[in-house]
């Protein structure tokens, strides 16, 4: 293997990248567009849930009830409407989310200790939304019967607090607030990271597409070499992000970062190494661009989306999956990048992972270096 | 006209077949994408890792743990010897949970002055499994506490409607994740098909050096712009189709309202869609280009889609703005035929939306498209 | 004294594709030093040939040698020693002359010391030393097609495979670019080029004649014209479509090919049958314009060979050169 031949396959490949203006810009800022755009997306708080109450009680305690309910932000009383037709109205448009139906015999089941007959209606087609709107109904209703029951419960010689059963003490390691967007964000950076692999995919089937591979193919120029200065520059693409997107996300979105810098520069490198090598892969099967980045979106984009463990817990998919998942470089860097910036672990607990991305690495890069001929047929 | 057009589809399919990646990708690649991710992630969080360190070791402590593990979002607990383990366990990411039952948890519990503490701990490095735990462990607690709370007013069972309240599904009774997740992905996965497909129209021949024979031969630029468009809406609707069979006959997606209505709004969509595919691919100078435009777009796109968050929680001003996305539409259609058997009634101002935006973008685009090529 | 030597041997090489065989049973011998003309029309065979040669397709029957290195198994020790120009413009559009030669230098190994020379010689030879900065995509046809090779010549091979190299050229690019080849070809280097042009062929040390993916003839151009064993008439007719179609039916006249608005008519002796062929044109009240003999060229050769094709193929013709070389 000839350094020289790579270096020139490199500056040839960085040639192309910067005089092709507008494509670099692209190649440079998408990871950071697209970390922005989606981390709007996923760590938007969810709050002002649009409910509907229907009142069928109108006492004193029932209206107490539903101010106790929509207090504050997270539910927003859109309507008070009379009866369930209306409310199946405006659940269908989806202008409420969820709906509160009180019985009219509320407030006497209430005081005689007999129970609290609420019900709620939600929209089972955004759960993210209902289940948020249960939850708070559910515990407002909780803090609502023991104070209305206060006065009853010291009658028998019990305080409103001894009524909840257990005192939960609840401790969220790394992300005290359980907010989503502390290590959501951290995952999606692990997932832009990946994008120049879309690029790299591109670049063997553009020099097969515009001819440039038949003079290569007839040159001495061996296939890893090739393969190895065609991925350099994006290389470079990704570990400026790696310095950038970190900053980013500490400085504008108040992600904390705790771990080691200098650890996690170097454990994304590998990572880079690992997921442009499956960028080579899908190039070095496709004979036209446009087949080349239909794959790489299937393979590379999509599921390093949907199925590296980001929103959609790894633990929970079937068992097949969970093996798919493994064979995707963007699952160990979601853990890596997570450590680096939440858990702050070393490389005494990363190692698995790493070495795991580096053997794909080398897996994929065998077999592009495998399949690539040095022949056109 | 209609026979030069004709000439035109023609060519472009040969060249499909000729590439014949490229359509199966676009075709079976979307439906089988969907099938995997759909199987992956339809699923309710399950099988999360528990560990307990129980120093109570009472039937009652016990019976806690063994409801924790009936909830189904955690797997069997297993059991540590003492807290440096849990916080080992946590540290290394291990497990998502970690109880701590005192060894007066069963004394306390039955004393009505006093309550024991039982601490949770929980990898916040992962936060959405870490929630969907904490709420099955907070769900046990708050049943408990009803059980209780009934013992001690002691009222006999049948006069009772419970402290808790009770809780009806619409449109989603068993709550399958699956209803919710796969119609977003499938509006994601035929959006980036169309755009993609589109975008690829005629950035492909610039960077070829084909466009100008295209351009030199007598056709109108319209007639260029409708021959290119009708390989994609074929191809695109075909694999919509594909994937709508998928989600209903995999996933138990029903289609509750009318599906003349929904394929009819779909093929609107599709249009909405290569249009703005149609201005990338002329705006783009090679196909790279376009692709990396394409995916911006795309997830642009998806923040208005509601898959991770609902639009009524974001600022006001992105709310507004997600009204000019024909996504968003387009998902609120979706949704509403497949799940809530909404009709028109219901949808037209969705419907009125997408095709205002339709015209809009379809007329800037056709004439941004005829001015370029022209 | 040693013969010449072998410099690349094909055996009976063959190259299927899909539904066709491109190129079969191709048996020759090209010796160093050759100015090698592969000749036929197109679809002949005469890419594949070349790409079999510079190792870029596989073999799928027969065998081939360069420089004792075999074709099949040895392909990627050929190709430092080789210099290959496709047909198709393979350079890179978006770099400069210099940059796309630097680029070539450092793939073949060009040691370091000798590229700045090498260069100034290579883009004087080829022309382009006022467009050295400019960029590939912005030069001419004629000179893109120098430039590819000055490309191949970098690394200064002993053995050059140019497919159509002058295909697409303005003609007096095209002259120049033959004044390059046989510059190179003095000084020693064994080139094989391709070419549909039937003049090019003539100045070729020895010629190829490819059709259908087989070698119909083989030899130097002066042997393989002697081999028609005719002499060429040439006919004016004033006007075309008269003549066209009146087949000339004397004794002696053995082929009638068409070349633009002139009939080249074939005979055992020009001498003879000039006056009969006259006589009979007059008989057939068809004006000529002009007749008169000429000299034996290429094309005739040419397009008798691939007419007598469907009979035999003219195995003597190839296996005497080979004995004679």
């Amino acid at each position: 293997m000839s350094f020289r031949t790579i270096a020139a396959v490199t500056r040839k490949e960085i040639h192309h990248i910067l005089r092709d203006r507008a494509t670099f810009i692209l190649v440079l800022l998408a990871p950071t567009i697209l970390l922005f755009l989606m981390a709007y997306a996923v760590t938007t708080d969810i709050k002002d849930v649009p409910i509907a109450v229907l009142d069928r009680d109108q006492s004193s305690l029932s209206r107490q009830f539903v101010e106790r309910i929509t207090a504050g932000e997270d539910l927003q009383l859109k309507a008070s409407v009379q009866d369930m037709d209306e409310i199946e109205s405006l659940l269908q448009r989806g202008q409420i989310k969820a709906a509160v139906v009180i019985d009219p015999s509320f407030s006497s089941d209430l005081v005689g200790m007999r129970g609290m007959p609420v019900l709620i209606i939600i929209d089972g087609t955004e759960p993210e939304s209902g289940s948020f709107a249960v939850e708070h109904v559910g515990w407002r209703a909780e803090e609502f019967v023991y104070a209305a029951l206060a006065d009853q419960l010291q009658s028998m010689g019990l305080s409103s607090d001894s009524m909840a059963p257990v005192d939960l003490r609840v401790r969220a390691w790394y992300n005290p607030g359980l907010k989503p967007r502390v290590d959501v964000i951290p995952g999606l950076l692990s997932m832009v990271m990946g994008f120049p692999a879309l690029s790299v995919a591109l670049t063997l089937a553009h020099e097969r597409e515009h001819g440039t591979l038949e003079q290569l193919l007839a040159s001495p120029v061996r296939r890893t070499e090739l393969i190895i200065g065609k991925m350099v520059p994006y290389v470079l693409v990704g570990m400026a992000n790696v310095i950038f997107l970190p900053l980013l996300a500490v400085l504008w979105f108040k992600v904390p970062f705790n771990g080691n810098f200098l650890l996690f520069f170097f454990l994304s490198v590998i990572f880079l190494f690992s997921i442009l090598s499956l960028g080579v892969v899908v190039g070095v099967f496709m004979r036209t661009q446009a087949a080349a980045l239909a794959l790489s979106f299937l393979l590379i984009f999509f599921p390093g989306f949907f199925m590296t463990g980001i929103f959609f817990p790894i633990a929970s998919m079937p068992e097949m999956m969970r093996m798919e998942a493994l064979g995707l470089p963007g699952t160990h860097y979601a853990i890596i990048t997570r450590s680096a910036f939440l858990t702050a672990v070393g490389l005494d607990v990363l190692w698995p992972y790493v070495v795991m991305m580096a053997f794909l690495g080398v897996a994929f890069t065998s077999v592009a270096a495998l399949f690539f001929k040095k022949r056109l047929a | 006209m209609s026979s030069r057009i004709w000439s035109l589809v023609k060519k472009e399919f040969i060249h499909l077949v000729n590439d014949w990646w490229l359509p199966l990708f676009m075709l079976l690649g979307g439906a089988t994408e969907l099938l995997l991710v759909g199987w992956a992630t339809s699923r309710p969080i399950t099988n999360l890792p528990l560990v307990v360190l129980d120093q109570d070791r009472s039937s009652a402590s016990r019976a806690f743990i063994a409801q924790v593990e009936n909830t189904g979002t955690f797997r069997t607990a297993e059991e540590a010897s003492d807290l440096d383990e849990i916080h080992d366990e946590l540290r290394r990411g291990d497990v998502t949970a970690a109880i701590v039952i005192p060894p007066d948890y069963a004394d306390k519990l039955l004393d009505s002055q006093a309550q024991p503490e039982v601490a949770v701990l929980l990898n916040g490095a992962e936060s959405i499994p870490a929630t969907a735990g904490l709420r099955a462990i907070e769900g046990v607690v708050r049943a408990v506490g009803d059980e209780l709370l009934l013992e001690t007013l002691s009222v006999p069972e049948e006069e009772l409607s419970g402290f808790v309240p009770r809780l009806r599904v619409w449109f989603n009774e068993s709550l399958s994740e699956a209803l919710y997740t796969t119609p977003a992905e499938l509006g994601l996965m035929l959006e980036f098909t169309v755009l993609l497909f589109a975008a690829l129209a005629f950035s492909r021949e610039r960077e070829l050096g084909t466009l100008e024979q295209l351009l030199v031969m007598p056709f109108s630029s319209m007639e260029l712009i409708i021959g290119k468009s009708i390989p994609v809406v074929i191809i695109g609707f075909t694999d919509f189709l594909l994937m709508l069979g998928m989600v209903h006959f995999v996933f138990g997606v029903p289609v509750r309202g009318s599906l003349p209505l929904l394929l009819v709004l779909a093929l609107i969509y599709l249009l909405v869609e290569l249009c703005k595919g149609l201005v990338i691919s002329v705006m783009s100078r090679s196909q790279h280009q376009a692709f990396l435009l394409v995916m911006m777009v795309g997830m642009a796109d998806f923040m208005f889609t509601g898959y991770a968050a609902p639009v009524e929680s974001m600022p006001q001003l992105l709310q507004a703005a997600a009204n000019l996305v024909p996504a968003h539409h387009w998902m609120e259609i979706l949704r509403g035929i497949l799940l809530k058997a909404s009709g028109i009634e219901v949808l037209w101002p969705h419907i009125m939306a997408l095709v205002a935006l339709g015209l809009l973008v379809g007329g800037f685009s056709i004439r941004y498209v005829r001015r370029a090529l022209d | 004294m040693t013969g010449p030597e072998a410099v690349i041997c094909l055996e009976e090489i063959g190259r299927d594709f899909k539904d066709t065989h491109a190129v079969r049973d191709l048996t020759v011998t090209i010796y160093r030093g050759d100015l090698f003309g592969l000749v036929g029309p197109d679809g002949a065979g005469k890419t594949t040939t070349l790409r079999l040669l510079a190792g870029l397709l596989s073999v799928t029957s027969g065998s081939g040698k360069v420089n004792e290195l075999d074709l099949g198994s040895q392909a990627e020790k050929i190709k430092p020693q080789i210099g290959y120009m496709a047909q198709r413009f393979s350079l890179y559009a978006n770099l400069t002359v210099e940059e796309n030669l630097n680029f070539f230098a450092d793939i073949y190994h060009v040691e370091r010391g000798k590229i700045p020379a090498r260069m100034e010689e290579l883009l004087e030879f080829a022309g382009l030393q006022d467009f050295r900065s400019r960029r590939a995509e912005h030069l001419s046809g004629g000179m893109q097609k120098k430039l590819a090779l000055a490309c191949t010549l970098i690394h200064e091979p002993q053995i050059l495979l140019l497919d159509e190299p002058t295909t697409g050229v303005d003609p007096i690019s095209r002259r120049e670019f033959w004044r390059i080849l046989t510059n190179l070809h003095l000084r020693g280097t064994t080139i094989v080029v391709s070419t549909p042009y039937m003049d090019e062929a003539d100045r070729c040390s020895r010629v190829g004649l490819i059709v259908e993916g087989r070698l119909a003839a083989c030899d130097t151009p002066e042997r393989i014209k002697k081999r028609l064993d005719a002499e060429v008439i040439k006919v004016y007719p004033e006007t075309w479509e008269l003549a066209r179609n009146l087949k000339v039916d004397l004794p002696g006249v053995l082929e009638m090919q068409t070349y633009g608005d002139a009939l080249h008519i074939l005979v055992d002796s020009a001498e003879k049958r000039v006056g009969q062929i006259e006589k009979f044109y007059r008989k057939h009240k068809v004006p000529l314009r002009s007749i008169r003999a000429a000299p034996v060229r290429m094309e005739e050769v040419f397009i008798s060979t691939i007419r007598n094709l469907g009979n035999e193929p003219d195995r003597d013709a190839i296996s005497e050169a080979t004995q004679e070389a």
